[in-house]
């Protein structure tokens, strides 16, 4: 029986606990996705096949292996294979962009055999572990200025790849990704206020031109900055970093804006006002929240949700799915599958702040800021809190590629809990 | 500063900030479901709209000139749903439907469960309704919970089994279907999908893309709303033109007779198969209706296989039409010449312990080629196949396009066999076969197998020089093959040619012959072990400037010129007062 204890992770028990715990929450869900339809007319309507749910059966069980695997190699290996893995994975992307099928307007998975594998979310892992072996390097540089642009350099060319596809909402992971990565690492405390003000810059801008229609909140807001930067004394030199960067993000911002997908345009639209398209992706946003808001306490109970059942909840076994956990679990379970979740991510935190090797400690953070970003961002567009851009709920949502990844994560997490002391 | 130092500080703030996300999302999350949890349970109560799936219609197919051959048309089914007759019950429903319509229980019920096994929800009681049928149930509705008509597309074959094994036919996809097709959302339950032919082969582009609209509904599920919106538009299956022209086929069926065998007219050079009759056949209309069981077992049980293409599945020798390949290969190789004599033929020849008889018992005496030819002298075609290897009787076969597969779109097509030495060293043994397999395989007997379809193919390329690519059946279509360079001399293809052309003129293949156009050919009579003879024949014309290639096959029917050459021959006459390929005038008579 010696070779039983292979089939359970190495590592903390309590983050093994977690990990399954959401893998079943996820097969509970789609298994609930994937009964027939209920109602009149349902054999008319669009259901979802339940091979989707033997599917992920399949993928949580390769991944299980995976994740008694992962957990026990040594951290070395996986820094060792952080550059391979990226540059493998950069050429992927650069394949699908050239050879992938267009499914509905977008290029995104690459077909291999009976599989279909999404080569961005495979770079989701590649860039983390690529983030950590990189900036481990460069903790002893006098300024961490060449740091912060190289790192965001690997994280641009990965998220420009992807949004090419187009694949908005992962490209924004990237990012989401390295801010958590670089705010451990140690930021320049002026390229972090620079950042932050552009992109605020960039947000008034947009409401001033989108929305208002009027140029004057932008300008008051470049007063306002420049009001700051007089009051706190900053050197010359770094007021002016500041400011022009915050002037540029405001006019950059209609270029931007022209340049993006006209659907990705009606999206943003949509999303400042619902009312404007009732039946496309409003639609989506607006089922999704009477899914969710009729879930209330305790949710309709299991495979009973209307919603889901009828089929008005769009994507209901992907991007959507945290929609059916409200619908038939309800607040109670909904809750119960974010504090996981939370969880998970204050635990990656403490590991990270525990770590032996500077390496171990980034990878711990990446992976902190790569759950905590993918599951507020899901959530909030399910709530209607951000404008729909396809991303799904890491571990729960339907999808091989995104389960993989997300185990390999936790994986590597569990790693670290069992070397934490002995690296 | 000290990365180790400054963790501590992060690491709150990190935690800070993850904790006000996950808050933000809780609080919105207490906002949605419990604050305006009334609000959006109301919502959900009066969300009236329904995503429908519309099934996109098929493609029609038509002959070469357009007239259609399968097009759709609307059918109503008297339906109920599988839990009418759970536990092999009938529920009052169903019982009350059996009564009105007087249809048999057990029957009925093997049927319906038998549409279960298909994975669909809903099964077809009665399909294609009457209007009094219709009428009685819509009428009803109260009484009858469950019940239910539903109007579909159905393909119709207009001339049933005319067309069967070119076509084939579809039906609504069963869990293997479902399991091949792969993509998630591809097919599902109730759809048709193309099974053999040309349904099959051209699926994608006869099938369309099924839409997808959202309708809206009352509180009883009845479609109210005055619009609907469509998410995804009905992509409609694109039409596919076959190359066979429907007066050809007609005009081939009926001189076939119902005798079981087939015939194919191949276009001269393009490859465009014209015509193509299978016998028996079956009605195609019945296996898309949803056949039942006891028909279905009674057709495919049948000894004279109906569902059997016997244009392309079936292998049979190819008897005397090989003894031009067999010429051609003596003559290539340089053992015999275009005018040479042979010991004279005096029905049958020694061959060590063996006599090898000619089909003439009193023999044909002294021939030059071409009569021999002509004539099909058997003993003359002992003494060319003694001079040759097999292998280089092989490679004249092969050079036609004999032993492989020819189109490409027929599942189950067969490619038959053209033996080689190494190939009856496998099958017997090294050392344990003869040469006296040559006197087999130079008149067409022994181990070689063909299909109709590629003797076709052989005349239309021994009339062009090999110029004619891999026979096709839709317009448009890309052949399997190519034409093909043919490994012999122009000399002796032009004296194989004349040759081919004195059979129907003087020698067996005079029931071929018409008035006007020269007509050249090859009869044959494959012996068949169990049973009586296969007639072939095999011709192309016109001689002098071919436009057309036909071959007949009857199984078991006798001699290749007394019953094969009859049918190409009056085939020919139609063709040609039909003018040709076009079927134009005379005087603007256009090939494709």
């Amino acid at each position: 029986m010696n070779w039983l204890w292979l089939l359970w992770p190495r590592g903390e028990r309590r983050l093994a606990a977690i990990y399954v715990v959401l893998v079943l929450f996820s097969l509970a869900l789609l298994w609930s996705v994937t009964e027939p339809l209920v109602g009149p007319y349902a054999e008319m309507q669009v259901d979802v096949p339940k091979g989707i749910f033997w599917r992920q059966l399949i993928w949580a069980s390769f991944s299980w292996l995976l994740v008694c695997l992962v957990s026990r190699l040594p951290l070395r290996y996986v820094e060792n294979t952080a550059w391979p893995a990226y540059l493998v994975v950069a050429a992927l992307l650069v394949m699908v962009l050239a050879l992938a099928p267009e499914v509905g307007g977008a290029r995104r998975w690459l077909v291999i055999g009976p599989f279909r594998l999404q080569p961005s979310e495979f770079a989701k892992i590649a860039l983390v572990i690529v983030l950590a072996a990189w900036l481990s390097r460069r903790l002893g540089d006098r300024s961490h200025i060449a740091a912060t642009l190289g790192s965001l350099g690997l994280t641009l060319l990965l998220a420009v790849l992807v949004l090419r596809e187009p694949d908005l909402g992962t490209s924004l992971v990237f990012l989401g990704i390295w801010l958590g990565v670089i705010f451990w690492f140690g930021i320049s405390g002026l390229l972090l206020v620079t950042a932050l003000s552009a992109a605020i810059s960039a947000v008034v801008m947009f409401y001033s031109e989108g929305v208002l229609e009027q140029p004057w909140p932008w300008g008051l807001y470049i007063l306002l900055v420049i009001a700051a930067l007089y009051a706190v004394r900053l050197s010359m030199s770094a007021s002016v970093l500041v400011l022009v960067c915050n002037i540029a993000a405001g006019l950059g911002i209609p270029l931007v804006w022209a340049r993006l997908q006209a659907y990705q345009q009606e999206r943003i639209l949509t999303f400042f006002d619902p009312g404007r398209d009732a039946m496309g992706t409003g639609y989506q946003a607006l089922q999704s929240k009477v899914a969710i808001g009729s879930g209330g306490l305790f949710g309709t109970q299991y495979l009973q949700g209307t919603q889901k059942g009828l089929a008005f909840l769009p994507e209901r076994h992907t991007d959507f799915i945290f929609s059916v956990a409200g619908e038939e679990l309800g607040l109670l379970g909904a809750g119960i599958i974010l504090g996981l979740f939370l969880l998970l991510v204050l635990r990656a935190v403490d590991l990270a702040a525990q770590a032996r090797r500077p390496f171990g400690s980034l990878l711990a953070i990446g992976v902190a800021s790569y759950f905590c970003f993918h599951v507020v961002v899901n959530v909030s567009i399910t709530t209607g809190l951000l404008p729909v851009t396809g991303l799904p709920l890491p571990l729960i949502s339907y999808g091989g590629s995104n389960l993989l990844v997300s185990s390999l994560m936790v994986a590597l997490l569990l790693n670290l809990s069992a070397h934490r002391y002995d690296d | 500063m000290d990365f180790k130092a400054a963790l501590p500080v992060r690491r709150r703030i990190f935690r800070a900030v993850a904790l006000l996300f996950f808050a933000v999302i809780v609080c919105n999350l207490i906002n949605l479901m419990l604050v305006r949890h009334e609000h959006f349970r109301d919502r959900a109560l009066k969300n009236r709209q329904l995503q429908f799936r519309v099934q996109a219609p098929r493609g029609r197919i038509t002959d070469r000139d357009g007239i259609p051959l399968a097009d759709n048309r609307f059918h109503s089914d008297i339906t109920v749903p599988i839990s009418s007759f759970a536990g092999g019950e009938a529920d009052s429903t169903l019982t009350q439907l059996l009564t009105w319509f007087a249809l048999p229980l057990e029957p009925t019920l093997a049927d319906l469960q038998n549409q279960q096994r298909r994975g669909r929800g809903r099964v077809s009681l009665v399909r294609g309704a009457t209007m009094s049928q219709l009428m009685a149930v819509e009428e009803r509705r109260l009484h009858l919970p469950g019940a239910r008509v539903e109007s579909r597309l159905r393909r119709r074959y207009l001339w049933g089994p005319l067309f069967a094994h070119v076509i084939g036919y579809t039906s609504e996809v069963d869990q293997e279907d479902l399991d091949r097709a792969g993509g998630e959302f591809d097919y599902r339950p109730g759809d048709y999908i193309g099974k053999g032919g040309v349904e099959a082969a051209f699926e994608s582009r006869l099938r369309g893309v099924a839409g997808i609209k959202l309708e809206e509904v009352n509180a009883s599920g009845r479609i109210v709303g005055r619009e609907s919106i469509w998410l995804r538009p009905v992509e409609p299956g694109r039409d596919v033109a076959l190359t066979l022209s429907l007066p050809l086929q007609v005009a081939m069926d009926s001189l076939l007779a119902g005798r079981p065998g087939s015939a194919v007219a191949l276009a001269i050079p393009s490859g465009e198969v014209l015509a193509a009759v299978s016998l028996p056949s079956f009605d195609t209309n019945l296996m898309t209706a949803a056949i039942s069981v006891e028909r279905w077992r009674q057709l495919s049980e049948d000894p004279a296989k109906p569902f059997f293409n016997r244009i392309v599945q079936a292998t049979y020798a190819p008897g005397s039409l090989y003894k031009a390949i067999t010429s051609l290969a003596a003559l290539r190789k340089g053992v015999i010449d275009t005018t040479s004599t042979l010991e004279p033929c005096l029905g049958g020849m020694q061959f060590g312990n063996r006599y090898a008889r000619c089909w003439k018992p009193e023999g044909h005496g002294r021939l030059d080629h071409a009569a021999a030819l002509a004539h099909s002298c058997g003993v003359y075609y002992y003494q060319l196949g003694l001079r040759l290897e097999i292998d280089e009787l092989a490679e004249a076969a092969r050079a036609f396009g004999l032993g492989e597969v020819v189109t490409g779109i027929f599942p189950d097509e067969a490619a038959g066999n053209i033996p080689t030495a190494a190939w009856y060293d496998r099958r017997f043994g090294r050392g344990q076969w003869t040469r006296g397999v040559l006197l087999n395989n130079a008149i067409g007997q022994g181990e070689i197998l063909v299909t109709p379809l590629q003797m076709a193919l052989l005349a239309a390329r021994l009339a062009v020089d090999g110029q004619v690519p891999g026979p096709v059946f839709v317009r448009g279509q890309t052949p399997a093959v190519g034409p093909v360079e043919l490994p012999f001399h122009p000399r002796h293809m032009q004296w194989i040619r004349r040759a081919l052309r004195q059979v129907v003129d003087a020698g067996t293949g005079r029931a071929a012959r018409q008035a006007g156009v020269a007509v050249a050919g090859k009869t044959g009579t494959a012996e068949n072990v169990h049973g009586q003879n296969h007639a072939w024949f095999m011709c192309y014309a016109p001689a002098s400037a071919p436009e057309v290639a036909v071959v007949v096959m009857l199984e078991n029917a006798g001699g290749g010129g007394a019953e094969a050459a009859p049918v190409a021959g009056a085939w020919l006459r139609q063709f040609f007062a039909h003018n040709g390929v076009a079927g134009e005038p005379a005087s603007g008579r256009r090939l494709p």
